[in-house]
């Protein structure tokens, strides 16, 4: 397992105008592997997420202090370009959200097209080439002209996670990948993940405590903003040291 | 609120201590039938199945729960340790079920026991490591079960100083073949008995700890 440092936030707090959602986070991201961050409602997990590619800045009243480090580098330097850091910090959300209106083929190319990508074979490569890492290539390969949305939920988070692909992230985020989709699909997202995590870091947002223990190799308990637990998964999934941690992942409460 | 699990887990828990105190109970039939030359081997025979049928009832039970509930932390400790000490418990039956049947295969042997001063000190011990880790398990107490490791190091002691003692005795005898086998079973549920320490040192602490 490689275990060098691909992320890491240091003393990190986020406010959402005067309400504090996280508190004091130094968490270290470890390359090319799964991290899950669990915990219930509200406890500050999708925000610390947002924070890593710089979503949570997008939301109004909402700052930050602290540091977020992308390969020993703060990602909230005036110097760096935001659009930049989400290109390398890839974001996929809970609900797939494939733009509407466009084709399966410019779902995925969408982000190279704003990025000045023209059409031709290399594009058609890059498009190819994702939607396979996405597990989907085979299934839609016939049908890249038909509407992004024409496909099952579970083939358009596939499409959302292929489109996060084609832009050649680093890290890739996930907020709640599953909780719209049926077992079979939740399945093959899991097995995905597992398949991502040879190329890419990634890190998983999710409600489901079994999710986060199959899916990752280390895990991060939050709660009430505050980062409570942090450890490999298998060890803190048989014998937590805290005893927070303990009675949520038991559901003793939650 | 208690969890459903929770309904299910006590359910366990009752039926491990029920056969904590058949497998103590046993021991303790076949012992006395081999210290006073009675043929025990039917009433111990028939609590040996006991034991059998509820190790196999504990072990549908637990694949249930962890079917239906993905346990996991102190949830998921205390179902595999239960699995494993059923496992002990039903041992513990089935050797005091072999002792039993070891002393009507030498027909009776009256005051047997007694032909080798020591054979008392080791059914004592052995009976005392039974019953501790029994108690140890309805109080989950870590230090009890840590301390079966001392006790069994004793068993040890004794057995292969019984064994020297009959590789120098100049006759065999029908007495000293038969506590030979029955120190060999003595000395496996000891064993057993540390299996058991271990497990509740698990479901105690969370640490693996080899008692042996």
């Amino acid at each position: 397992m490689d275990t060098t440092e691909k992320m890491k936030t240091e003393n990190l707090n986020a406010w959402f105008g005067p309400k504090q959602a996280l508190k004091e986070i130094t968490l270290s991201i470890k390359a090319n592997v799964v991290t899950a961050i669990i915990g219930p409602s509200g406890c500050g997990k999708s925000t610390f997420i947002r924070t890593l590619n710089r979503m949570h800045e997008l939301v109004p009243e909402a700052r930050i202090s602290g540091q977020v480090l992308l390969d020993g580098q703060n990602i909230y330097a005036d110097e760096v370009d935001p659009v930049q850091i989400r290109r390398r910090v890839g974001m996929v959300f809970q609900k797939p959200n494939p733009f509407p209106t466009m084709s399966i083929y410019d779902n995925v190319a969408a982000g190279l097209k704003l990025a000045g990508a023209k059409k031709g074979q290399a594009l058609d490569e890059i498009v190819q080439k994702s939607l396979q890492q996405a597990t989907l290539w085979d299934e839609v390969k016939d049908d890249l002209r038909k509407p992004g949305t024409s496909i099952s939920g579970g083939q358009q988070q596939r499409l959302c996670i292929a489109r996060a692909l084609a832009v050649n992230p680093e890290v890739i985020l996930m907020d709640e990948p599953c909780s719209a989709l049926d077992p079979i699909a939740t399945a093959k997202i899991e097995t995905l993940i597992r398949q991502l995590a040879e190329n890419y870091t990634v890190v998983i947002v999710t409600h489901n405590m079994q999710q986060a223990a199959r899916v990752s190799d280390f895990t991060a308990f939050f709660y009430l903003g505050k980062l409570i637990e942090y450890g490999e998964t298998n060890a803190l999934f048989e014998n937590p040291k805290s005893e927070l941690t303990e009675k949520y992942i038991t559901g003793k409460f939650g | 609120m208690s969890r459903l699990l929770d309904t299910g887990l006590e359910q366990l828990t009752v039926m491990v201590y029920k056969m904590g105190e058949i497998a103590e109970k046993t021991v303790g039939i076949s012992l006395n039938g081999f210290m006073h030359g009675k043929d025990t081997t039917q009433e111990v025979k028939g609590l040996s199945e006991v034991l059998l049928a509820l190790t196999v009832e504990i072990e549908e039970k637990a694949f249930a729960l962890i079917a239906k509930y993905q346990p996991v932390a102190s949830d998921l400790r205390i179902i595999n340790s239960y699995m494993k000490i059923a496992y002990d418990f039903e041992r513990y039956g089935r050797y005091a079920w072999d002792i039993s049947l070891t002393h009507k295969r030498f027909s009776k042997l009256e005051n047997c026991a007694l032909a080798w001063g020591p054979m008392k000190q080791l059914m004592k011990k052995v009976t005392l490591m039974v019953s501790k880790s029994t108690k140890a398990l309805k109080n989950l107490d870590a230090e009890v079960a840590k301390s079966l490791a001392e006790d069994e190091n004793k068993v040890d002691e004794l057995f292969f100083k019984y064994l020297d003692h009959l590789a120098e005795s100049p006759t065999q005898t029908k007495c000293a073949l038969c506590n030979l086998l029955v120190a060999r079973f003595l000395e496996r549920i000891a064993d057993h008995t540390t299996y058991v320490g271990e497990a509740i040192i698990y479901i105690a602490t969370g640490k693996k700890a080899a008692l042996r």
